[in-house]
């Protein structure tokens, strides 16, 4: 539901983003991840209209970002980065304010209101001045004015920053209830965050997408060879000759008394012939597993790979 | 458009600023007018005991000082009233907010400046009860009390669109109360200046583009048509050229 083709961005010579393209469809979640700077921001920003790109075209349901820019804006909530909110006005008097502003039709905005309040859980601070709530209510009651119009589209930079753990939460699980109908992008810095709640992840780096798909294969994609860690009783040693003289290991090493890394060729699972071999000889296995890279390391990977070529 | 104007009388009535600046006005505005009434009641006094006619008539020495002191006085008041509207937005981030609502660049426009001209209307309304006083002691004049009203609420629109420009160049408040009141001041000069050339055609273009020029015509209770005109354009030229700025702004980012 949000198509991004080929995608540019400069600040008088700085170029922000180059060349990005990528797509959202109906009912999907994607993380946008990157560095401080990479562009993430930029990118959503033009998502959502509040600027124009330098070239390239976005559209949002069908819509031309600009050409079409206040129909497209309809269709859109947005969360921008640091959360922005009038201190002056209460909390029921802001989101009032969004609701009339989003064009809700006065009959409905008592109903839209109560179910964000609802939903994001402001009944406590309903008639408190904003100024005097605390991060994690302000950052509620911003994600309740991205959602008071149940927009089909949803842009957060950063929901959970500045979040206590109980909140970030409430927060994910919300972010899940909304998911199964909505286009959702979410940009995080908390990687484990991005690979709990989203299905696609797009990693952008210096302006240009350097990987997009989903987190899975993402995961075990990057990785140049397969990694089995295999758990046993005692006779370390024995064990370790035994898995070098299966085709396709190329290297053991063990990091404790009974755990043993494999490191194997990509293209096979050896798991099942390694766990035949160990039982074989009469050692007791107790665990055997493929570990993927964590979204770090691959993240970790994109990212410094960009910039070496470029030092 | 209406959902901006009534968010943005809300933070001007729930903020202090609003108060403190209203307060400051009319208090200044009644020292002036218990001064003239002083200045009046001994002239009268005077003239009850010379049996003198003097020709001269309350117009002349209470309305028309008052008015032009108001004016003054308003001058300083529009770049408070109008530093905030675009600048805070700015330094607090929530322009992205409303930029990204759907509501177009001109209807958050007009809806902010009507509201900052709301507000002062409200503030010069209060000085309503002076001219009650005044008609309660003597026949007040109401045609040339409506002519100097009118007068003002142009000079006001016009200086309140300069206001809105200044604010939509800055993130920070107190430039653009500086740029607007630096420009305000500027345009009243100018009348002073073409007062020093006194002729020639640049003395001739500098009056008809001091702003105070155009308000004296109505100070005397004239209401002409070249006068409104003169106020309506400059506050259709600020107002655009505040969209233009705008517009240039979300371009650059």
């Amino acid at each position: 539901m949000i198509t991004i083709d080929s995608l540019t961005k400069a600040y008088g010579r700085t170029i922000a983003i180059q060349d990005i393209s990528f797509e959202v469809k109906r009912g999907e979640v994607l993380g946008f991840l990157g560095p401080n700077g990479a562009g993430k921001t930029t990118t959503m920003k033009i998502i959502t209209s509040f600027m124009p790109p330098t070239s390239g075209v976005v559209t949002v349901m069908g819509y031309d970002t600009v050409k079409e820019s206040i129909k497209a804006r309809r269709c859109i909530g947005y969360l921008p980065e640091n959360t922005p909110l009038y201190h002056d006005m209460r909390t029921t008097s802001f989101l009032r304010f969004v609701a009339k502003a989003k064009g809700i039709k006065r009959s409905k905005i008592s109903s839209c209101m109560e179910r964000v309040i609802f939903e994001c859980g402001l009944e406590e601070v309903r008639s408190a001045v904003i100024r005097t709530l605390s991060k994690g209510y302000k950052q509620r009651l911003g994600l309740a004015q991205a959602l008071i119009s149940d927009p089909p589209v949803l842009v957060l930079d950063e929901p959970t920053m500045g979040l206590d753990p109980k909140q970030i939460y409430e927060i994910r699980q919300l972010i899940k209830d909304l998911a199964s109908s909505r286009t959702i992008i979410l940009s995080s810095h908390i990687l484990p965050e991005v690979s709990q709640v989203c299905d696609k992840v797009a990693i952008i780096n210096k302006g240009r997408i350097v990987a997009i798909d989903s987190t899975s294969s993402l995961q075990r994609g990057l990785q140049d060879n397969a990694r089995i860690v295999l758990k046993v009783k005692d006779n370390l040693d024995e064990t370790m000759q035994i898995i070098n003289s299966v085709e396709g290991v190329l290297s053991v090493s063990s990091s404790n008394s009974c755990v043993l890394n494999v490191e194997t060729i990509k293209d096979i699972d050896l798991r099942p012939e390694l766990a035949r071999r160990v039982v074989e000889a009469g050692i007791d296995l107790y665990e055997i597993s493929r570990k993927d890279m964590s979204l770090e390391e691959v993240f970790m990977e994109l990212v410094t790979e960009e910039i070496t070529p470029d030092a | 458009m209406r959902s901006v104007y009534a968010k943005e009388l809300y933070i001007y009535f729930s903020s202090p600023i609003f108060y403190v600046v209203a307060g400051i006005f009319l208090c200044i505005t009644g020292i002036f007018f218990y001064n003239n009434m002083v200045y009046v009641s001994l002239l009268a006094s005077q003239i009850a005991q010379y049996q003198i006619s003097t020709g001269i008539s309350l117009n002349d020495i209470l309305l028309r000082p008052l008015f032009a002191d108001m004016s003054l006085l308003i001058l300083f008041l529009i770049p408070i009233i109008s530093m905030r509207l675009y600048a805070e937005e700015r330094a607090q981030g929530t322009i992205e907010l409303l930029f990204t609502y759907p509501l177009s660049d001109l209807q958050i426009l007009a809806a902010k400046y009507l509201a900052g001209l709301t507000v002062l209307v409200v503030i010069g309304a209060c000085t309503l009860v002076l001219m009650v006083l005044i008609s309660l002691i003597t026949s007040a004049d109401w045609g040339l009390i409506i002519s100097s009203y009118l007068g003002l609420l142009l000079m006001v629109s016009a200086f309140l669109a300069l206001g809105v420009f200044a604010s939509s160049l800055t993130r920070n408040q107190i430039v653009a109360a500086s740029i607007s009141l630096g420009l305000i001041l500027g345009f009243w000069a100018i009348g002073w200046f073409a007062n020093t050339i006194n002729t020639g055609p640049i003395a001739t273009f500098l009056k008809e583009i001091s702003l105070l020029g155009h308000l004296g015509s109505f100070l005397k209770g004239m209401v002409t048509l070249k006068d409104i005109a003169f106020y309506f354009c400059f506050t259709l030229f600020f107002l655009f050229l505040t969209l233009r700025i705008l517009e240039r702004r979300t371009w650059r980012g």
